[in-house]
């Protein structure tokens, strides 16, 4: 189907893209890299009169640390956050998962504030997000919020943004002490593909080895990316030990809610999850050692 | 044939594709990208339903809408069907747009044109059709099954869904069969897949005043195209002229008149304006024409020794809901069966099913991918089961120059028996398949193919493949023909051969291709990998009338005793023995033009393929060897490696040859293990590259291959196929590789990991 019409913008900050967003009010779109919003106009999902890119605001791709935080402005692409230092130093999970996001064209143009606010349940990006707690800021034209990314996601295409708002940029705070984390990705059909199962893990050791914070993270399996909770609990505390990981594992498929589609049925999913976060932990081991 | 004697100096060499730099710099002009004044966008209504009677349909508000120029539906037409078996009218099924009855979600229903794309997009919308549906059957069992609905019921010769069935008996199969040591009876399925060529189908037709038609459309086939419309249209073939631009890839999913062509036509004539269509990529998934889904079961017959002594074969063919190429596929797939290895007793029962699905048509080997993948991953069971080396046991059959298989065919040049030792040699294969690390795999399939067919089911009166030579005093040469380059390279192959044979440089040679009013009657068109045989061979006839012209003017010029051989090179002409007697390739003409009286100097060429048996001129052969790891909790399969060792004949352009052979293995790669389409009820629900996944740049393997010449006397300056064969053995070879190292032999393409997983207990 061709690009139905639509009237296009660049404001030239925030401000006011948030007021023309407004404006429109649930007529408009953001744009960033359009790699997944001009799929959707095509297929008659999306049907805005009104795209605001954000293209031609200063500084709106930056990506910057402070002594404590990292900054992913709106419009880095994934190409941009694959290959930076700090990125790939403090947050690898997220370095590998916009590295193997589609294809380079796509990671060249794509950004991973528009990989989040899609908010597909195979968002590559989201899982590594969830384990470093990472944050929204969230701009509408009264001003400011933030939102932690575990309550942004709301189902499959949903957020929490409301009418008006749009995403400034993504806050990640800098980790104190070591941490292991990385992302596991299962593309079976090709190397080019949606994730099927999508796991991130990160673990916070004490000096003693033990663990003293995990996080688990799981995409494809459920309306949202999210959390397994239950799994992370288990962890805490308990030095890692081939028992203890094989039980996580489990009970990180059991909070899986997969189901069956094109790609791979229910059972399929489900069984990877537990097969991922077992590597996703010995990784994270080796990687300790 | 008398050749020129010079050594080979073009062909042979690694010649860049004539259309490389402006395709690589997207300055070819495709269909869709043609415009042309007071131009109208046409847009298809097709079934939404998988069978039905057509009760109503209502275009009044289509035609209401502001910008829609036209509607047409299946009354607006003459109603006359076509089909590609031309000889068989009652193979013909298929009407341009349905009148009373749709069989598939897809069948053309209506067709508009407006004054821009969305509006015609818009009118579809508002096309009425009221349908009385009918049941509907998807499976080949159940098309089989008493009661079922009968898709063709107009038909009256048709008592069930079974539109057509070959035999082949050779010897005494029951008989051999009783002898035998070891038997061996495997069924497989093999599934449906994609063309999934870069273009989508697109036409553009301009009418001129007096009703004839100009028609650039993106077909392999611009002769059938010509003829068929005609017919369906109900005017002179001669007021068709159908024009071939630039293609992107057909795979055999272009070689028809499709329902877009007729209706641009008949709009274009009703309105006296161009009408374009092209298709969306979703559309091409939807209603496309796929590779044949089979079911097939192969029983053989070995002495102890492993020799075979006989087969038993069997296929239905889930042909769709028309007959489209399915009949060719059937006769082939037969064949194809019977190739490869001495089967002195040979049975081939094939049978081709109507189901309510999108027709299956022809696709890359054409019969042979689906046929071979049983033939060979049996001869790797039964290897397995005799305790030979899979690679001695094809030795022990392998096929052979000079071996015939009555009353079918006959092997001209096979280099199979090379091939095996070449590509065994290439993977250190004994080695290998003795001791691998766990997990990996190591595994062979063959193949051999048609180098075109022999077969006259269109009827032409015409020869299968024709060309025109004109040369000039400037030195230079223009070739018509109307062959049709779909992307394999035909243009430039065609181009080595002449120049080669008239001491050209290629770059002296203009080309007009593929025009079918202005290029010699006739060509075929490209498929069943024919177009370097037949239109080489056209060619080479060409070359041999112009040189024996220029040699008179050699002799003549040079007083040449008659025993003195005339040579052709570097763009002279000369006494081969005193090269010093000759002069250049445009004097020559111009001598010749002079000696006629100012006459050009024209010649013609042509090829048929006469008393050659039922299949084919030639065949090539080839083994390959896949190696693989499978991840046991994941069961995701990386290849790693594909070897190819193969029999192409004379080797014209070796960078084309490597070409295809890449491209092959995608495509096999992509049959083997991650290409399907995703039914339900009739309707393909995976109608994009998200959903329906070809692999990937990235997903390739390292890939080596060697070529096995060999000189076949009926193919131009040695030469064979190098088109489709080469697509057949990846997805055997995969699955021994797979099986290999894990164990599961699979006999339900595609491989997944889930299949793997549930077969090895993990799932
Ligand atoms: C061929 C192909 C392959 C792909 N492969 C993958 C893959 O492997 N993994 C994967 O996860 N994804 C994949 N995608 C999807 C897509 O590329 C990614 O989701 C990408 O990160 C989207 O970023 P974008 O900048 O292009 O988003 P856009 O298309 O510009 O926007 C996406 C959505 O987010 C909204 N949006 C964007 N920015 C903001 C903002 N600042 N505030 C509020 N809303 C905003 C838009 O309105 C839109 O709804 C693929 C897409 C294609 C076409």
């Amino acid at each position: 189907m061709s690009l139905p019409k639509f009237t296009y913008c660049e404001p030239k900050t925030l401000e006011e893209a948030a007021l023309k967003l407004a404006e429109y009010d649930g007529r408009a779109r953001i744009v960033a890299g359009g790699t997944d919003l001009l799929l959707g106009m095509r297929r008659g999902i999306a049907k805005p009169e009104v795209v605001i890119s954000l293209a031609r605001i200063a500084g709106a791709n930056a990506i910057v640390a402070s002594a404590t935080e990292l900054r992913i402005g709106a419009m880095a692409t994934l190409a941009e956050v694959a290959q930076h230092p700090l990125v790939q130093q403090h947050f690898p999970a997220l370095a590998c998962a916009a590295a193997v996001t589609g294809t380079v064209q796509i990671r060249n143009m794509g950004t991973v504030v528009g990989n989040i606010c899609n908010a597909s349940p195979s968002a590559d990006t989201a899982t590594p997000l969830l384990i470093y707690d990472a944050k929204m800021i969230v701009v509408a034209p009264g001003g400011e919020r933030t939102v932690a990314l575990a309550e942004f996601f709301r189902g499959p295409g949903k957020t929490a943004l409301t009418q008006g708002e749009l995403v400034k940029e993504i806050v990640l705070k800098l980790p104190s002490g070591t941490t292991r984390s990385n992302y596991q990705k299962l593309s079976p059909r090709s190397k080019v593909d949606i994730a099927i199962v999508g796991v991130s893990a990160l673990l916070a050791f004490s000096e003693t080895g033990a663990i003293r914070r995990a996080r688990i993270a799981i995409g494809s399996v459920a309306p949202v990316p999210k959390r397994a909770l239950e799994a992370e609990n288990m962890l805490e505390g308990c030095q890692l030990t081939p028992e203890v990981i094989a039980a996580v594992a489990a009970v990180a498929a059991k909070e899986a809610a997969p189901i069956t589609d094109m790609r791979a049925s229910e059972d399929y999913r489900r069984s990877m999850v537990a097969v991922l976060t077992r590597r996703a932990l010995q990784q994270n081991q080796r990687e300790q050692q | 044939m008398s050749q020129n004697n010079s050594a080979m100096k073009v062909v042979g060499q690694s010649i860049p594709r004539i259309d490389a730099p402006i395709k690589a710099t997207g300055k070819a002009r495709y269909t869709g990208d043609m415009k042309l004044p007071g131009m109208l966008y046409g847009k298809m209504l097709f079934s939404s339903v998988p069978h039905a009677s057509i009760v109503r349909i209502d275009v009044s508000k289509a035609l209401a809408l502001p910008g829609v120029k036209d509607v047409i539906v299946g009354k607006d037409t003459p109603g006359i069907k076509f089909g590609n078996w031309r000889l068989f009218p009652a193979t013909q099924d298929e009407l341009p747009l349905a009148i009373d009855k749709v069989r598939f979600i897809g069948d053309a229903v209506a067709a508009v044109a407006a004054i821009s794309q969305d509006i015609a997009d818009e009118a579809i919308g508002l096309i009425e059709v009221e349908y009385a549906p009918l049941p509907a059957v998807y499976t080949i069992e159940d098309s089989l099954a008493a009661g079922a609905p009968l898709i063709h019921d107009e038909n009256k010769e048709l008592t069930n869904n079974i539109s057509l069935d070959r035999k082949i008996d050779v010897g005494d199969v029951d008989a051999a069969f009783a002898t035998a040591d070891y038997v061996r009876e495997d069924t497989v399925f093999v599934h449906a897949v994609s063309h999934a060529y870069m273009e989508p189908c697109a036409v553009l037709v301009e009418p001129d005043t007096e009703g004839r038609l100009t028609i650039w459309t993106s077909t392999q086939t611009p002769y059938i195209v010509q003829c068929l419309l005609a017919s369906t249209l109900a005017i002179p073939e001669n007021h068709v002229r159908v024009v071939k631009p630039y293609i992107g890839g057909g795979f055999g999913g272009k070689m028809e008149l499709r329902p877009w062509d007729f209706c641009a036509s008949l709009l274009a004539r009703r309105t006296g304006r161009p009408v374009r269509f092209v298709l969306t990529r979703v559309e091409e998934f939807e209603v496309g024409r796929r590779r044949h889904g089979m079911k097939i079961r192969s029983k053989v017959a070995f002495k102890k020794d492993g020799t075979l002594i006989a087969k038993d074969f069997e296929a239905y063919l889930d042909g769709g809901a028309y007959n489209s190429m399915g009949p060719t596929a059937t006769f082939l797939c037969g064949n194809f069966g019977a190739m490869l290895y001495r089967y002195p007793n040979y049975r081939y029962r094939g049978h081709h099913v109507y189901t309510n699905k999108p027709p299956a048509g022809a696709m890359r080997g054409f019969g042979a991918p689906q046929a071979l993948y049983l033939s060979e991953t049996q001869m790797n069971i039964a290897a397995e089961e005799l305790g030979i080396d899979p690679i001695e046991l094809r030795l022990k059959n392998a096929m052979v120059t000079g071996d015939v298989i009555e009353g079918v065919t006959r092997i001209s040049s096979a280099g199979f028996v090379e091939s095996l030792h070449k590509v065994a040699e290439m993977t250190n294969w004994k080695e290998k398949r003795a001791s691998l690390a766990p997990n990996k795999g190591i595994g062979i399939g063959c193949y051999s193919f048609i180098s075109g067919g022999v077969f006259n089911w269109f009827n032409t009166q015409y020869n299968f493949a024709s060309c025109e030579i004109r040369a000039y005093s400037d030195g230079t040469a223009h070739l018509l023909t109307m062959a049709a380059d779909i992307g394999q390279g035909s243009d430039t192959v065609l181009r080595q051969i002449m120049a080669q044979d008239l001491g050209l440089d290629p770059e002296q040679i203009r080309l007009t291709a593929a025009d079918v009013t202005m290029t010699p009657k006739a060509d075929l068109g490209t498929w069943g990998s024919r177009v370097t045989l037949m239109n080489g061979n056209a060619v080479l006839d060409a070359t041999q009338k112009m040189r024996a012209e220029l040699a008179k003017m050699v002799s003549l010029r040079f007083n040449l005793n008659v025993i003195h051989e005339v040579a052709f090179a570097d763009g002279r002409v000369f006494a081969k023995a005193q090269p010093a007697k000759g002069i250049s390739f445009g004097e020559a003409v111009t001598m010749w033009v002079k000696a006629n009286r100012g006459e050009e100097l024209v010649v013609r060429g042509h090829y048929t393929p006469r008393d050659l048996g039922l299949t084919s001129p030639a065949y090539s052969f080839g083994a390959q060897v896949a190696e693989v790891e499978v991840d046991p909790e994941t069961g995701v399969v990386t290849v790693e490696k594909v070897s190819t060792a193969h029999d192409c004949g004379t080797v014209i352009n070796p960078l084309a040859v490597e070409g295809q052979l890449e491209g092959a293995i995608q495509m096999g790669l992509g049959y083997a293990l991650c290409e399907q389409f995703v039914m339900r009820d009739g309707k393909t629900l995976n109608t994009t590259f998200l959903d329906y996944k070809v692999p990937a740049a990235e997903d390739m393997p390292a890939i080596a291959s060697a070529a096995i010449e060999t000189y076949e006397p009926q193919g131009p300056l040695g030469a064979k196929e190098a088109g489709e064969g080469l697509a057949i053995p990846t997805a055997p070879a995969v699955s021994d590789a797979v099986w290999h190292a894990t164990g599961y032999r699979c006999k339900d393409l595609p491989i997944t990991p889930e299949k793997i997983l549930r077969a090895t207990g993990k799932l």
